[in-house]
């Protein structure tokens, strides 16, 4: 009895042992992997909120583009307002998409890595064959703009338009749609690029840096119409 | 607002009722195995208490899965979860957690049941000894780990919410203890109800034993609670918004004060210490403070998982 309540604790040690050494061990490998991803393309888009007019044009793009099924969006353009007295009254828009982040809570929380950030472009995408629909990935976006196609019966939502536009070595459907340009789509890693240009003597913020999420949707913002504490 | 639909709900109640269920497996087991450890012994399969918790734990884990995969989107591709695995999801670390557990589990349980199996079989089988053998002689190394891993089991029903950054209120590292905890007394109350469905003694030693157990779970658990709502509340931000829209008035606020603290928690607290002082335990008593307990334990998983969605940071 006495020989069976050692092995017992040798037992119990070892194995609280090995859990914590694995997750060492997990946290080593992902802290590797971030520094192997150096690459020369990081896509990234700036949404000009002083230039958008919420026409919502690049919203049926992105529709017509993607295949996107009626009752879901990858994309929105959010209007707040009005603001101003009449005749000088106006709205705010902000795009609600997906952020692109470089720290992506989806793809850490995946159980099947069919959420996953190309390592070519940055891009963050799903792979609809892997995906079984589980909704973690929609509960642990702080963006909220994740969905279920009802289609394929997978997660979706916003890739650049990597599986279609981008193969044509075209820009994003909502950026070449944008009457106003608005929209600037670009590789962060270029430093000729037009993107890189205006952000670096543009004023602009992120939505939700505070989570660590490192969103590669960038924003400038119009002017405020209200004041928020 | 509507308790039950509302913009940033993603999980709706088959999760709450599959963590419920994980919860419940994984303290049935401990149970079990501290039964067998410190009170019966040998026969401790004779106990209808130890049936119970038996029969509880792989019932509990087969239902909760079943209603997680029925939940997925595509659940005949539920098979991709158990082929493809990720190190950083939570998910995916639990299921090769649940699938380890039900190997423990039923080696756990072979041991036990070993002398009735083997009687049956009457030798006529050399395989089933050889297995019973070597299950035999591996007996400590099997209980270390389905204790270990039962106990992951119930903290990972809490880990599972808290990595979600999203919510501020789910997000909170005082949650897989909590989820623990309660998962731990909700498989004393299933054990307890169990035990006297298949006519156990409601005066006997293993209630007893359980109920010891159960007064400083059920503190503890009061204290989890409180540090779960006070360390949101003075975290400030969306997190105090959402302490105070899960406390606050209406529909959850109902469960949470009357549901989870009155008869979850303060009922069977004082069922307990009564039946501690007058020490006659009578069928009914240990029928209703198990009944209330277990109705406490799944009202605070739908609670906490409503609740939790309602406030986005």
């Amino acid at each position: 009895m006495e020989n069976k309540r050692r092995l017992f604790l040798k037992c119990a040690c070892a194995t609280a042992v090995g859990a914590v050494g694995s997750t060492k061990l997990i946290a080593a490998q992902s802290g590797t992997k971030t520094d192997d991803t150096e690459v020369e393309v990081n896509y990234a888009l700036i949404h000009d909120e002083t230039k958008c007019i919420g026409c919502e044009v690049c919203v049926d793009a992105c529709r017509e583009t993607n295949n996107v099924p009626e009752g879901v969006s990858r994309l929105e353009i959010v209007k707040t307002g009005p603001f101003g007295e009449y005749p000088n009254q106006y709205f705010s828009f902000s795009r609600k998409s997906c952020q692109q982040c470089d720290e992506t809570p989806c793809v850490n929380v995946c159980p099947t890595g069919a959420a996953y950030k190309d390592p070519k472009t940055g891009i963050v995408s799903v792979d609809s064959w892997k995906c079984v629909g589980c909704m973690y990935c929609i509960a642990a976006c702080p963006y909220q703009i994740r969905f279920i196609n009802p289609v394929t019966k997978a997660a979706d939502k916003c890739d650049f338009c990597k599986e279609t536009r981008l193969k044509e070595r075209k820009s994003p459907a909502c950026v070449d749609a944008c009457p106003t340009k608005a929209l600037v789509f670009g590789n962060l890693k270029d430093p000729d690029s037009e993107i890189v240009k205006v952000l670096k003597t543009t004023p602009n913020y992120r939505s939700k840096t505070d989570l660590g999420t490192r969103p590669k949707l960038f924003r400038i913002a119009a002017k405020n119409g209200e004041i928020k504490l | 607002m509507n308790p039950f639909h509302f913009d940033s709900l993603v999980w709706h109640w088959p999760i709450a009722i599959y963590l419920f269920l994980a919860g419940i497996s994984a303290g049935a087991i401990c149970f079990a195995v501290l039964l067998k450890h410190f009170k019966l012994g040998k026969n401790a399969y004779k106990s209808s208490f130890v049936q119970a918790a038996c029969l509880l734990a792989p019932l509990a884990v087969f239902a909760g899965l079943g209603i997680l995969v029925l939940d997925l989107t595509k659940p005949f591709d539920f098979w991709k979860i158990l082929v493809f695995y990720n190190p950083t999801s939570i998910m995916s670390v639990g299921v090769a957690v649940l699938m380890i557990y039900q190997v423990a589990l039923f080696s756990w349980l072979a041991c036990l049941f070993k002398e009735p199996i083997s009687n049956w079989c009457d030798h006529r089988w050399p395989l089933i000894d050889r297995i019973f053998n070597l299950l035999d002689k591996h007996e400590p190394t099997i209980t270390g780990s389905l204790v270990m891993l039962a106990l992951s089991l119930g903290a990972y029903t809490g880990f599972l919410l808290s990595a979600l950054t999203t919510f501020p209120m789910l997000n909170n590292p005082v949650l897989p203890m909590l989820f623990l905890v309660s998962g731990i007394s909700s498989g004393a109350a299933g054990t307890l109800l169990g035990g006297l469905l298949l006519k156990g003694n409601p005066d006997s030693k293993e209630v007893h034993f359980i109920h010891h157990i159960e007064i400083p779970i059920i503190l503890f658990e009061l204290v989890l609670l409180f540090t779960f709502f006070i360390g949101l509340i003075i975290s400030g931000g969306q997190s105090q918004v959402a302490a105070f829209t899960a406390l606050g008035e209406g529909f959850w606020g109902w469960i949470f004060w009357a549901g989870i603290i009155v008869i979850g928690l303060t009922l069977p607290l004082a069922f307990n210490l009564f039946m501690t002082a007058s020490s006659k335990r009578k069928l009914s008593y240990v029928a209703i403070t198990a009944s209330c307990s277990l109705l406490g334990v799944l009202l605070l998983r739908n609670f906490i998982l409503y609740t939790g969605q309602m406030t986005v940071a």
